[in-house]
């Protein structure tokens, strides 16, 4: 029997567990205040945590960092949209018929590897620094770890589900649509959260080429580098790691509202 | 359901291929419990699914014929069984009711008559309250519930059973393996049983078909007149002793022979 104190007492412990992975940041930005202000290093190469904090505070209420922040976001979601329906489709088309697999290999194995940044002065080229050459270097960057992973995924099949699906009475189309493709959930969104990824970082870098005067997290940063305001440098960068966290976390949520056998059955 | 084998051989990988089934002949009656039993690679799993319409075979026939039919008219393979997989082949993004439920969603049957059997299947086979969960969430024995449930609610004639029992712990065993027996003793179908444990064949079958190692032929098949129903306490009369030992002197000979082709591979 554990009494109410010692309970309460291990409730107490319990909650110190949660918050100890805040320890070694709260350390980490103490040491990072104290060198700045006792060796006085100047701010344009490192600010202290303090004033970056006072310049992200100022951006969130001008309402300049949402604003950047929403453009970056609108710009993801269109990218990110176009390669995942373009890629689940492609891949599914592809697992399913050896035939199209085949004719689309070369293709996707001479283009996969190649850095698709250095596409960007040729989207130039095509579609001029506004929206559509930001919206399509991400979209064409996400779609190949997204209709590599859906091939994969369709391929890797268990046969042994695909035979017993035949036993019980189910036609080819059935096969498809009710064992390939839920089996190969799992491999689909695995390549969409790669896809997601690199969109982010293509944006980004697409805003940090063309984007002048056209708003956006890169453009936010290129320009503040530019007339060295290093701490909106690092508030932009500090915004961007949480924006890039929330976003996979968010991911991780729905895979696991729309798969629940996924993360449990390994 | 009659089914007839007649000169079944299958070889695997062309012409010099390994030679899994060899001339495997014999006649499973209706309404029986045959299990076929025999060392590890001799071919048992191929023989059911080819005699499912799973897998086709090199060389040889099955006919299955429905005794009632006068005209002795040849079912289709494949339409009159279902198979019970050695890994039970559930589908781990469906819950039980839809695991079930599966053959009759392809048959287009509408959702409230497909749940309505599949519920009344899986209280049959004792597992009433688990119609939400994942097959991950399902202990092993359980599992094999729902697979049964799913190969029974087809309703077809013939019941083909790749050692579905093999991976349960001993207690699960012989739970499932009396339900099974009880299940067989209520709906009569023909079941062909696969297994390499000599006390389950005996305990569970009419009949036991011994198989040789490698090319899979058979060595002998072993009436067993055990009365019904069965359960567990048979195990413990002299008549199933007797068959046992007999069973296991075949089987040791197979097995050694089995182990010797396989040292002259390794050599």
């Amino acid at each position: 029997m554990i009494d109410s104190t010692s309970a309460r007492r291990w409730k107490q412990v319990h909650r110190l567990h949660g918050l100890l992975p805040l320890l070694p940041i709260v350390l980490f930005l103490g040491f990072w205040e104290f060198m700045v202000q006792v060796r006085g290093l100047a701010p344009i190469y490192l600010p202290a945590p303090s004033s970056i904090a006072r310049y992200l505070f100022e951006m969130i209420a001008d309402g300049s960092l949402a604003y950047h922040l929403g453009i970056t976001f609108l710009r993801i979601m269109a990218g990110f949209v176009m390669a995942a329906v373009a890629g689940v489709f492609l891949g599914l088309m592809m697992g399913m018929s050896p035939l199209l697999a085949r004719m689309v290999d070369p293709w996707i194995a001479a283009l996969y590897p190649l850095p698709k940044i250095s596409l960007i002065p040729l989207l130039i080229i095509w579609l001029g620094t506004g929206e559509a050459y930001k919206i399509v270097i991400s979209a064409v960057t996400a779609f190949f770890p997204i209709v590599i992973s859906t091939f994969a995924g369709i391929r890797q099949v268990d046969r042994g589900l695909i035979k017993a699906a035949k036993d019980l009475g189910a036609t080819r189309r059935q096969i498809q649509l009710k064992v390939m493709l839920p089996a190969a959930t799992p491999s689909i969104f695995a390549g969409l959260q790669l896809g997601m990824g690199v969109t982010i970082i293509l944006v980004v870098a697409a805003e940090m080429i063309g984007g002048s005067g056209q708003g956006g997290m890169g453009y936010l940063l290129i320009h503040a580098g530019q007339i060295m305001e290093t701490e909106k440098v690092f508030a932009g960068l500090l915004t961007l790691a949480v924006f890039g966290a929330v976003i996979t976390k968010v991911q991780a949520r729905i895979d696991r509202w729309i798969a629940p056998w996924i993360s449990e059955s390994h | 359901m009659d089914i007839e084998v007649d000169n079944l051989t299958q070889v695997w990988g062309g012409a010099n291929g390994v030679c899994a089934l060899d001339r495997f002949t014999h006649s499973f009656a209706s309404n029986r419990f045959a299990c076929i039993l025999g060392p590890s690679g001799c071919g048992k799993s191929t023989l059911i699914q080819i005699i499912g319409g799973i897998e086709s075979a090199t060389s040889g026939e099955v006919r299955i014929t429905d005794p009632a039919d006068k005209e002795r008219r040849r079912q289709p393979l494949g339409g009159c069984s279902l198979m019970m997989w050695q890994n039970l082949n559930l589908f781990p993004w469906r819950n039980v009711i839809d695991n079930v439920a599966f053959g009759l969603e392809m048959e287009g049957l509408s959702r409230a008559v497909r749940y309505a059997r599949a519920k009344e299947l899986l209280a049959s086979v004792g597992l009433p309250k688990f119609e939400n969960h994942y097959v991950h969430q399902l202990s092993g024995g359980m599992r094999q519930r729902v697979a049964l449930a799913r190969a029974l609610i087809m309703q077809r004639p013939v019941l083909l059973m790749d050692e579905p029992f093999a991976a349960l712990d001993a207690q699960t065993k012989i739970v499932m393996q009396e339900e099974l027996a009880r299940i067989f003793e209520q709906t009569r179908k023909t079941i062909l049983f696969v297994t390499h444990a000599i006390d389950e064949a005996i305990l569970l079958g009419d009949e036991v078909i011994v198989m040789t190692a490698r090319p899979g032929r058979i060595k002998e098949v072993i009436p067993v007149n055990l009365p019904r129903p069965r359960s567990q306490e048979l195990v413990n009369s002299p008549e199933f002793g007797r068959l046992y030992e007999h069973a296991l002197r075949l089987i040791r000979e197979e097995v050694l022979n089995a182990m010797r082709q396989q040292e002259a591979v390794d050599d």
